[in-house]
């Protein structure tokens, strides 16, 4: 009997030297944010300096694993744009406002979740979908609790 | 760029074939664009003294254009642009006009959009990654066409102003209605009902096929001058009255905030600096790589208040005969997609009156308004008049 190993065929998200605090955050489970210590905006997604004031000084605020969220708007796609969604159609591709810091809206896919139960202003909560061995994958959920 | 006001004139517009599939390269539709702009405004090619184009990495470069048209210009200058390069280049072409360093330019959008490279079918999935900082937020979650990125939007402004599904069939019946008058139009001889447009699935929501832009392979051509130097041209000029351009989001990553779009920003300044406001509007141009970005550009541009816009569609404005005739050669929704140029070249033909004494024609239409949308971020816009 042979192994069966099905390799991710979706794009995994790529490091970058500014974007990596996000990254592995999320490789533990966890979310954090970067934000301003000057102006106190944060930036989703994180990038060199704030990109509300300009800022230099900037660090990353740890969030913990209780994320949740409201739908702030989303869409549904029924064609593949990229390999791996091919067999998971439709796609659910939703921007949530987070409830512990409403200014910053995430983009995930929502996973379980059949299309007409789909609304804005629907509860979500953020889980981590393990997509390779040592990476994972920030996804939405509906939140039933 | 107030001080502009009508010394400034696009005296030529051209453009090649378009098809699905040209068999050549986007050199050869340059140069049959160009040519024909040349011709069109009466020109020489060596009268031109500036190429510009934007593009993609899918077109050839300006240097390559005035090679082959046997100019050696003073100015050729290639950005990698979205759909409101046209009128930024246009802006540029004035300064430099303006700054006494060029005489004329000519501007141009050459792609194989439908056999070559195509926008809307996705893109690499590391080649957006890498290119946008920021891709790795969204390709992984297979979100990697524009129709997603601006659905994100359309979704939450629909929800938010009553606009329904049937209200973005009235933008697509409408130009395709334009479309059966134009018999360059790509889809000239397929008409769209109602009934057909709700019918027909969704790609990725809220757009179908006939929300969305028709990719092909085609370029285009305008050539730019001064007032004084258009006398010396065959063509009706129309002139520039104002323009404006802008970047407005607060972060690089347009869908970090999906309630404001560029256009909002522009059309304060754009009326100001033309003069007019939109109720002086004949005729209009409004960038339709979807359907619903014309909707939220009518609220935009204030053709229509927040909210009454699915109405002011419904009502039949955007038809010729209607308060608002829009994208009257059919649109990029069903003439063709050009990256924006085409429906421009069609402003400058409907204030010349080409198409006098045929149902194409706005009559008596003055003052027209161009505007060009990169993405929600950036917009960019020209009122233009006879």
């Amino acid at each position: 009997m042979t192994q069966a190993t099905t390799a991710y065929q979706k794009p995994i998200p790529l490091k970058d030297i500014d974007n990596a605090p996000y990254w592995d955050a999320a490789d533990n489970h966890q979310l954090a944010l970067q934000k301003c210590e000057d102006c106190t905006a944060y930036s989703q997604p994180p990038g060199p300096t704030c990109a509300k004031c300009g800022s230099e000084n900037v660090r990353f605020e740890q969030l913990g694993d209780d994320i949740t969220a409201t739908v702030y708007s989303y869409v549904v796609s029924y064609r593949p744009f990229l390999p791996g969604f091919q067999d998971e159609l439709p796609t659910i591709v939703a921007l949530g406002q987070l409830d512990q810091v409403p200014e910053v809206k995430i983009m995930c896919n929502i996973l379980h979740c059949e299309e007409k139960d789909l609304e804005i202003g629907m509860p979500i909560r953020m889980t981590w979908i393990d997509i390779t061995e040592d990476r994972a994958l920030p996804q939405w959920i509906p939140n039933t609790n | 760029m107030g001080t502009i006001k009508d010394r400034y004139a696009i005296v030529g517009v051209g453009e090649s074939e378009r098809s699905r599939k040209s068999g050549t390269t986007p050199l050869h539709l340059a140069l049959d664009a160009a040519r024909a702009a040349i011709k069109d405004a009466g020109l020489k090619a060596t009268d031109i003294d500036g190429f510009m184009n934007y593009n993609e990495g899918d077109s050839c470069t300006s240097h390559q254009l005035a090679t082959y048209l046997g100019v050696r210009p003073k100015y050729v200058k290639d950005i990698q642009g979205g759909g409101a390069s046209t009128e930024m280049l246009i802006a540029d072409a004035v300064a430099l006009i303006e700054a006494g360093q060029l005489n004329t330019v000519l501007i141009y959008r050459s792609l194989n959009g439908s056999s070559g490279t195509r926008v809307g079918r996705g893109y690499d999935p590391d080649m957006l990654q890498g290119a946008l900082a920021g891709g790795s937020f969204v390709i992984p979650y297979g979100s990697a066409s524009p129709s997603q990125w601006f659905g994100m939007y359309a979704t939450r402004h629909m929800h938010e102003t009553g606009i329904t599904k049937e209200h973005l069939g009235h933008v697509c019946l409408s130009f395709y209605e334009h479309a059966q008058r134009n018999p360059k139009a790509f889809l000239h001889g397929k008409p769209l009902t109602m009934e057909t447009y709700l019918a027909t699935p969704d790609i990725s929501s809220p757009f179908n096929i006939h929300d969305s832009c028709l990719e092909l392979d085609e370029g285009n051509a305008i050539i730019v001058t001064s007032a004084e130097k258009a006398k010396d041209c065959t063509s009706k000029p129309v002139y520039i009255m104002g323009m404006s351009a802008r970047q407005c989001h607060p972060h690089v990553h347009y869908w970090n905030d999906i309630d404001q779009v560029a256009s909002d920003y522009v059309a304060k300044e754009l009326y100001e600096n033309a003069g007019v406001t939109p109720d002086d509007i004949d005729v209009a141009s409004i960038y339709d790589c979807f359907s619903w970005v014309v909707m939220r550009q009518l609220e935009a541009y204030g053709f229509a208040k927040r909210g009454e816009v699915g109405d002011f569609v419904a009502e039949g404005n955007l038809k010729i005969g209607g308060k608002l005739p829009t994208n009257t050669a059919g649109g990029m929704l069903s003439e063709g997609y050009t990256h924006g140029m085409n429906n421009a070249i069609e402003i400058v033909r409907q204030l010349r009156h080409d198409y006098e004494g045929t149902d194409r024609q706005v009559e008596d239409c003055k003052i027209g308004i161009c505007t060009g949308w990169a993405g929600p971020d950036i917009a960019g816009a020209m009122i233009l008049r006879n």
